[in-house]
């Protein structure tokens, strides 16, 4: 077990496979698909005109027995488009890490 | 052999087991009402708001031998709006589920300042069930309100029967409010109205929200947005110099509240959602607005909060809104 009381596996896959961002209302702010380039560690998101940014709802879908880092736990910030935030996803093993930079911009 | 004997006296244990277990209970027949009884259910479900009607059923009988019913009321711990009634008419339903009335008295009466409304048989009955609608007035907005329904009948009793105290809800309600794009697109959360350019020169400090359309960008279409909102969400706009209220808006999907849209659904927005609703860091302008969808709404002087559902919207630029508002 860690230290969120997840099990600790073998796995060393690290990759997001997928990425959603939702507005207040619960439903999907972006123009278009997440672009996910797992080399460069990047995600590369398109919203909607008029979207309100400091309250958003990121969701990202991980490899098997992956987390995030930090933890999402509502609404989320992301106005700062100058900085983008980095997330780090941790593999099963808990031996790799690697951080996604989210990057937005407007339609 | 004494295998046998342990066994079969086994076997006869579990059999009386059983049978004291499974012992039958008597049917026994239902007491038929010998006296005046009566009983109440309310039909109305949801918060009881100003304006809107608080729907009860009231059900009397007494046995044929002791007389008929000669007069109902209902006595209301504060009197109901105009509009109160007591109907004279009892319900039953057919096999199809509709209910079909029966005419059974003359239409109520109000009588001490309306607390008391009153319906007198004019047929020789012995049962019958009055449907009560009281409409809530303004003056029970954030208080309780209770009910005494009674029936006299012709042996000279009398039964009653308490409902309530029930909680007034503090909301105010507006329905079908029509909003077009340039013309009527004024709106001011403490009116509950809607206004044109004209009107709300008059009132600038009053206006909340201005409905937009625009077909481009593709997403803006339906918008309301504050006064003071960033002028790419105002494009083409020019408003008074006096009307700059900064109001707060949270865009709502799936929240078809049933008064607000029109007896559909089963969704009930309720005082507590504008308590506990944290409108902080909120923008001041909602775009990209959805048939049945909604926004919060929070006044810049925090006087209000209101919930605007959107009813319908059209693509030529109009839409109709209906909103619930909660004074702070």
């Amino acid at each position: 077990m860690d230290e969120d009381g997840l099990l600790i596996t073998f796995r060393s896959e690290c990759f997001v496979s997928n990425f959603e961002l939702l507005g207040s209302d619960f439903v999907t702010v972006r123009a278009a698909p997440a672009i996910i380039d797992t080399v460069a560690q990047t995600i590369d998101v398109q919203v909607l005109f008029g979207t309100d940014l400091k309250n958003v709802y990121p969701q990202f879908t991980l490899a098997t027995d992956c987390k995030l880092e930090p933890k999402i736990t509502g609404k989320t910030d992301l106005s700062d488009l100058a900085n983008p935030k980095i997330y780090t996803v941790v593999s099963g093993n808990r031996q790799v890490r690697k951080p996604y930079r989210l990057n937005i911009k407007f339609q | 052999m004494s295998f046998r004997i342990i066994t079969i006296t086994f076997r006869f244990a579990i059999l009386l087991i059983s049978l004291s277990a499974c012992q039958e209970e008597e049917y026994v027949l239902p007491e038929p009402v010998s006296q005046l009884t009566n009983d109440c259910l309310k039909r109305t479900i949801g918060p009881n708001i100003a304006s809107l009607p608080i729907e009860f059923a009231y059900a009397m009988a007494i046995p044929k031998s002791l007389g008929k019913l000669v007069s109902a009321q209902v006595e209301a711990s504060i009197p109901g709006a105009t509009g109160t009634f007591l109907e004279h008419r009892s319900f039953y339903t057919n096999s199809g589920g509709v209910d079909i009335p029966v005419t059974v008295g003359s239409p109520s009466t109000a009588l001490d300042d309306g607390k008391v409304t009153r319906v007198t048989f004019s047929v020789d009955t012995n049962a019958a069930t009055l449907r009560y609608y009281y409409i809530v007035p303004e003056t029970a907005k954030g208080q309780q309100v209770s009910f005494t329904f009674s029936v006299n009948s012709s042996d000279g009793k009398t039964a009653s029967f308490k409902m309530g105290p029930y909680n007034i809800s503090k909301m105010s309600i507006k329905k079908n409010l029509a909003v077009t794009n340039g013309t009527n697109a004024f709106i001011s959360i403490e009116d509950m109205a809607v206004y044109n350019a004209t009107a709300a020169a008059a009132i600038p400090d009053k206006i909340d929200l201005i409905y937009l359309f625009r077909s481009a960008p593709v997403t803006f279409t339906h918008a309301l947005v504050s006064p003071n909102a960033d002028a790419v969400y105002l494009p083409g706009v020019t408003l008074p110099s006096d009307m700059k209220r900064s109001t707060k808006l949270q865009k709502v999907f799936g929240l078809q509240d049933r008064n607000l849209a029109n007896l559909q659904y089963g969704i009930y927005v309720d005082d507590i959602d504008f308590k506990n609703i944290d409108m902080t860091n909120m923008p001041n302008f909602a775009v990209g607005l959805k048939a049945e969808a909604g926004v919060w709404v929070e006044t810049s002087d925090k006087k209000y909060r209101a919930y605007v559902y959107l009813n319908s919207i059209n693509a030529s630029g109009s839409a109709v809104i209906s909103m619930l508002r909660y004074a702070l």
